[in-house]
């Protein structure tokens, strides 16, 4: 029974995350330190769900930390990593190299064409790059199709409809109506492509409150919704907060080992979401909001 | 540093925004600060006209008061004119409405074809890169790439062969990029920590060197036959305008983290050779 229509789509963290199943295709939102829907990401170590695909576009944190923790059997992103600063994704580089995870690189155009061909109700569309690189070597279920106007022969790539999309939003009312602001990433894309759809919001508010704010993903899109203020953390949240680069620093150096990823597993994730806010520090946590009150406050925080 | 010098890691910006050309539409891609630092170089220099997306928020125009250590980041939304979507800037590049943007590759081959997949062979690579974001579909139909690389000196950046293509360069086992339908013009320069190149006839070619740089030393740095062209010069020097916007810019100095310790120890002064230069007054 679909559940879409429904008044009130509020959850809790460990309801919602029952939406997923092992062995999912999950969509992640935001995209490489902005806006990642880390509490929801968290709640599927809690919930030990495993051998996910996991795809998106350029992504850091979310993607390395359920490679990690054994959550994803396949990673199909189109970058995963903390770019020049902090370098390679550690436990996604070590997954990979020891074969434990299958790796199955894409581009972003051509994950765009894909979730359209699932919005548009379409079973493929083509895309003119692709041959000529590896990437094509890594996606047997590509195809190959010639226009029947111009005789041109492209690649096809199939619908992507995800099981699941998981998207951490500003604020949304609990029939499920979600403000965004952009960069808005792949988010809608991903809302409208997934069977499933579940958000974090920093607040819920009231209907008129999230109109005014401006409505990005209509509530029928939206099959959950639920209220985790910093759920992005430690990606940012803008305007709520900044995102925490020395808590980034912390776990690419944690990732390093199986034993490193276990002991911030211990210390930040398997005890829950509060727990997760007091071991990273409600001090720390507030100064991230400070972006706000000069360019050299910000600059500070960027470089901390 | 003392007043007259200047560092490779600003030279290398420069010399990437001097492949700008004014009026043109060009991306930076994500996690690439000195080809970020070289558009606004650019921009603020001899390209007035041209319009600047920013390499993940696809703000256009933006006047940031820093550069971030990360590109899908607020800052960079500063005094943007506008914002495009996700779908406005592939779609963009797709229509053949992008006309540069900036590529780099653990791997390059002499046709500019480019890697950051991984090196060794999938599924089990010897070292799993970090992926190639966009660069796949946009390397076949931007106008033209500037390719980039601060790890030349290593001897294991130029190949004759990448592990993986994951950016197209001027031709693949599969033919050229005509041959294959692509319209976009492909590589048509290299900026490297030794020197500066294109591709006459789609093959690298050795055009500029940084002058405390041998040929000697950029050929044994690349393990393909490299093409030299007759009239080598040496890179001409940063003017005070453009050193100015990258240091005014850049203040934490993210340009920095592309470089080792060595190639950062580099320094450079202007020299009575360049006095009378037109180019670098």
């Amino acid at each position: 029974v679909r559940s879409r229509t429904k008044p009130d789509k509020r959850r809790t963290l460990a309801d919602a995350i029952e939406l997923v199943r092992d062995g999912d295709t999950v969509a992640i939102g935001g995209a490489l330190s902005y806006r990642e829907p880390m509490a929801l990401v968290r709640e599927l170590v809690r919930q030990d769900r495993r051998d996910l695909r996991l795809v998106g576009s350029a992504h850091g944190i979310d993607v390395d930390l359920l490679v990690g923790a054994g959550a994803a059997g396949a990673v199909e992103e189109s970058y995963v990593g903390f770019e020049q600063d902090l370098g390679l994704a550690p436990a996604y580089r070590r997954a990979a190299e020891s074969g434990t995870v299958a790796v199955r690189e894409t581009c972003c155009y051509t994950l765009l064409q894909q979730l359209r061909a699932a919005e548009y109700g379409l079973p493929f569309m083509p895309v003119r790059g692709i041959a000529g690189t590896g990437i094509l070597g890594l996606h047997p279920e590509y195809g190959e199709i010639t226009c029947p106007f111009t005789g041109e022969t492209f690649v096809a790539v199939p619908a992507l409809a995800p099981d699941v999309a998981l998207i951490h939003g500003l604020c949304a009312d609990r029939r499920g109506n979600v403000h965004l602001r952009r960069p808005l990433v792949l988010d809608e894309r991903f809302a409208n492509a997934a069977k499933r759809v579940i958000v974090t919001v920093e607040r819920l508010l009231d209907t008129d409150a999230v109109g005014e704010a401006g409505v990005v993903l209509p509530s029928f899109l939206v099959d959950a919704v639920v209220e985790a203020p910093l759920g992005a953390h430690p990606t940012s949240c803008y305007p709520h907060y900044t995102y925490d680069r020395a808590h980034l620093r912390e776990w690419v150096q944690a990732a390093g080992s199986d034993e490193g990823v276990a002991a911030y597993l211990e210390r930040y994730v398997n005890g829950g979401e509060p727990a997760y806010q007091e071991a990273v520090g409600a001090g720390h946590l507030a100064a991230l909001s400070e972006w706000q009150q000069s360019n050299e406050r910000w600059m500070e925080l960027a470089s901390a | 540093m003392t007043p007259g010098e200047f560092t490779i890691d600003e030279w290398f910006c420069v010399a990437l925004a001097r492949t700008i050309r004014d009026g043109e539409i060009v991306f930076h891609g994500f996690g690439s600060p000195c080809a970020q630092v070289a558009m606004y170089v650019a921009k603020r220099t001899h390209a007035p006209q041209m319009v600047l997306v920013e390499g993940s928020t696809y703000a256009l125009d933006p006047e940031p008061a820093f550069i971030p250590a990360t590109s899908n980041d607020w800052s960079l939304l500063r005094r943007a004119s506008h914002i495009l979507r996700f779908e406005e800037l592939f779609d963009l590049a797709a229509r053949g409405g992008l006309d540069r943007m900036f590529l780099s590759g653990g791997q390059i081959d002499p046709y500019g074809n480019t890697n950051v997949t991984a090196v060794g062979a999938l599924p089990r690579p010897k070292v799993k890169l970090g992926g190639g974001g966009g660069g796949c579909n946009l390397s076949a139909t931007v106008g033209a790439l500037t390719l980039w690389t601060t790890r030349h000196r290593s001897g294991r950046v130029f190949v004759d062969e990448c592990d993986f293509v994951t950016d197209l360069g001027h031709r693949t086992p599969l033919g050229t990029r005509e041959e294959m339908g692509m319209p976009g013009g492909g590589p048509a320069a290299l900026v490297t920590e030794l020197g500066v190149f294109d591709f006459p006839d789609g093959r690298m070619r050795l055009r500029e060197r940084f002058p405390d740089v041998a040929v000697e030393e950029v050929l044994a740095a690349t393990s393909f036959e490299l093409d030299v062209a007759g009239d080598l010069r040496t890179v001409a020097p940063p003017s005070d305008a453009e050193l100015a916007v990258v240091r005014s810019l850049d203040r934490l100095g993210v340009r920095r983290t592309e470089f080792g310790e060595r190639e950062l120890a580099r320094r450079f002064r202007w020299s009575a050779h360049h006095a009378g230069c037109p180019c670098c007054t």
